[in-house]
């Protein structure tokens, strides 16, 4: 399907507005999506941060610690939640959920006593890390680890949907602006073709049906054969009886 | 024998029970109770599929030996013990469920023989739940503490001694022989955290703490890699190792901190399944010894080869004339049983005692009954050479700990630590 390079341009255009309004949705979708769910992350996580230091706190102080490891284990299957640790008031872990071991970095305490922190474990990925104190902090604190991951995951998810609408709306609506397109320039070929066939041929018997519109086109056609001499002038180019002299 | 199956509900595998070779009918009075005039049902919820299927299935079979015995007897009072049997593959979520199925719906007279910690430490609050079925769990096989103490202690009885005295006794005897760098390899979650609370308590007495810790996720099989538990332990210097798993993932950590250079002691608490580790490492390697000279395992019953002991001779004894098989309904993957087993001895000395209790309870057993009889339990003779005695403030029979060590390819009673270590 040939474009006519009249409307090219106009093509053009309208590519370029899909363009934008596709990136600058993606963009805004991404940015929506991605502190909502950081935001909901985060929040749950509190709630089980502060669930779990509730209940905590008569295990620690009065019962066996594999109750302790039991309770978080629980919690552990929550998506989303990547890990779990609790350490008393000394600074000693009394339960987890990591394997192989405790990362490095949380042994060596960085981030500790926070509310809300980021953390990049190697081996592991990215977390949002959020705290509760159990008994305000005197028995200890529990920390949660929300995969970021996930988060990133489900952004991927969304816009992947979202492109995928876009696209599909997108060459739907570039094959109609062509075919429109190609529509409105086809009269303005057939009258360039008549203007030139009735300048080689003065006789102007030349007619691929332009003269018969009752268009612009038409006018135009008919105003050409004027022109040429060959036709009487269009009535829609003869002056009107309201109009000045 | 017939053999009942049942499909588990919720996911929890294949249910099945194991009866004894008697009918099920039920007379309509001890229905609701657990038992009938002909029979009483005891349940129990293990794992007999998955990487830790051999402690579920021997220590059905050690228990199966024993009930079966009676019941070719006569019984207790005229009634056969039915052992109803129900996989939880050593996961926590099915053993809720399967005990719910056997207090509600099978109606059992007692919980029995439940296999592990994470397992039981979440059907104890259903116990507590259901009291006024007064539906105890007997002789767990596991040595954690939330059976054994408040809140959920009053609905448990134990026969064996726990993870605490084990670990206590594991600490004692390396600090003895100058092995005070202790680093542990444990399951993450309640087990582990239990035999680690052990090791952190009594490393306390001397005032020591656990140098280095590794852990690795429940459920692994023997062809998964240990490198990095052991290069962790390693890496903190640790002189000593305790192990608080399963047989699988045990021998896979053996193996791999053997080839990685990690040339310490290592220990294992009884629930590890000593002979199903054993075979593992005899199996895969070319060199096993060079796997076992420095493994040391803690049993909670005495060695099933000092034929000096009365309850092993007729361990023995009863083992190799009924030779009990798995339950068949309930088994995924072939297991090839061992003749004799610390769990198998195990599960015989818990049948023996529960055999016991219900003699005790007369000939119209009750559940509101059965607190009475086990508190009646002073000084029995169970046939180990210690007496069994149960109270209110005294609910765990024995506190003996045993450490074996491998010689000739098979666990032996280890007499000294200085000599060996």
């Amino acid at each position: 399907m040939k474009v006519q390079k009249l409307f090219q341009k106009t093509l053009f255009g309208i590519f370029m507005l899909f363009g934008l309004i596709g990136i600058s949705t993606s963009m805004l979708a991404i940015y929506t999506v991605d502190s909502q769910l950081t935001e909901e992350y985060e929040s749950n996580a509190k709630g089980v941060a502060k669930t779990i230091a509730d209940s905590s706190v008569d295990i620690i102080l009065n019962r066996d610690l594999s109750a302790l490891q039991s309770l978080i284990d629980q919690f552990v299957e929550i998506q989303g939640i990547s890990y779990i640790y609790i350490i008393n008031d000394s600074g000693e872990y009394l339960a987890h959920t990591f394997v192989p071991g405790i990362p490095e970095e949380i042994l060596r305490g960085e981030g500790h006593g926070a509310e809300s922190v980021r953390r990049s474990l190697p081996g592991m990925g990215d977390f949002v890390e959020v705290s509760s104190p159990i008994l305000a902090g005197v028995a200890g604190r529990v920390y949660i680890g929300m995969d970021t991951g996930l988060v990133a995951l489900k952004i991927q998810r969304a816009i992947g949907q979202q492109v995928y609408l876009f696209s599909t709306i997108f060459v739907i609506g570039i094959i109609a602006a062509i075919w429109l397109v190609n529509l409105a320039a086809r009269p303005v070929a057939n009258l360039l073709a008549y203007a030139v066939e009735l300048a080689r041929d003065q006789s102007g018997e030349t007619d691929n049906g332009v003269l018969v519109r009752d268009d612009e086109v038409g006018q135009l056609a008919r105003l050409f054969q004027y022109i040429s001499g060959t036709g009487d002038l269009p009535a829609s180019a003869r002056p009107s009886p309201t109009s000045p002299a | 024998m017939r053999r009942m199956t049942r499909r588990a509900a919720l996911g929890a595998g294949v249910g099945g029970a194991l009866v004894l070779p008697w009918s099920l009918s039920r007379a309509a009075s001890g229905d609701a109770a657990g038992f009938t005039d002909t029979e009483i049902i005891l349940g129990m919820s293990a794992a007999f599929s998955g990487p830790s299927r051999g402690l579920g299935i021997e220590l059905y079979r050690g228990a199966y030996a024993y009930f079966n015995h009676i019941n070719r007897a006569g019984g207790i009072g005229g009634r056969k013990i039915v052992l109803r049997t129900y996989d939880d593959g050593y996961q926590p979520n099915p053993s809720v469920e399967n005990t719910v199925k056997l207090i509600l719906k099978d109606r059992v007279f007692a919980l029995f023989g439940y296999v592990g910690t994470p397992t039981v430490t979440r059907v104890l609050p259903l116990l507590k739940k259901f009291q006024n079925e007064k539906t105890f769990l007997f002789f767990p096989f596991t040595g954690a503490q939330p059976q054994r103490q408040p809140p959920y202690g009053e609905f448990a009885f134990n026969l064996r001694a726990s993870y605490r005295q084990e670990t206590e006794g594991l600490v004692d005897n390396f600090v003895s022989v100058g092995r005070k760098r202790i680093g542990m390899f444990y399951q993450a979650d309640a087990y582990g955290r239990s035999g680690w609370a052990g090791v952190r308590r009594a490393l306390r007495k001397y005032d020591l703490k656990i140098v280095g810790e590794a852990t690795y996720r429940r459920g692994q099989k023997f062809t998964s890699v240990m490198r990095r538990q052991a290069q962790i332990l390693k890496n903190a210097r640790a002189d000593a190792v305790i192990c608080i798993g399963a047989y699988a993932a045990c021998a896979a950590f053996l193996r791999d901190a053997v080839d990685n250079g990690l040339r310490v002691p290592i220990a294992n608490l009884s629930f590890v399944g000593s002979e199903n580790l054993l075979k593992l490492i005899a199996e895969s390697q070319d060199e096993p010894r060079r796997y076992t000279e420095l493994l040391v395992n803690s049993q909670v019953v005495p060695s099933y080869e000092d034929a000096s002991i009365p309850a092993i001779r007729e361990y023995r004894e009863l083992m190799q004339r009924y030779n009990p098989q798995p339950p068949r309904e309930l088994l995924k993957e072939a297991y090839a049983p061992f003749a004799h087993s610390f769990v198998s001895l195990e599960g015989f000395l818990d049948a023996k005692l529960m055999v016991e209790i219900l003699r005790r309870m007369g000939d119209s057993p009750e559940r509101g009954k059965l607190e009475s009889a086990v508190f009646s339990v002073k000084d029995f003779d169970l046939g180990v050479g210690v007496p069994v005695t149960f109270s209110t403030d005294r609910r765990q029979g024995l506190d003996r700990v045993y450490y074996t060590v491998v010689d000739g390819g098979r666990f032996v009673p280890l007499d000294d630590w200085k000599g060996r270590f």
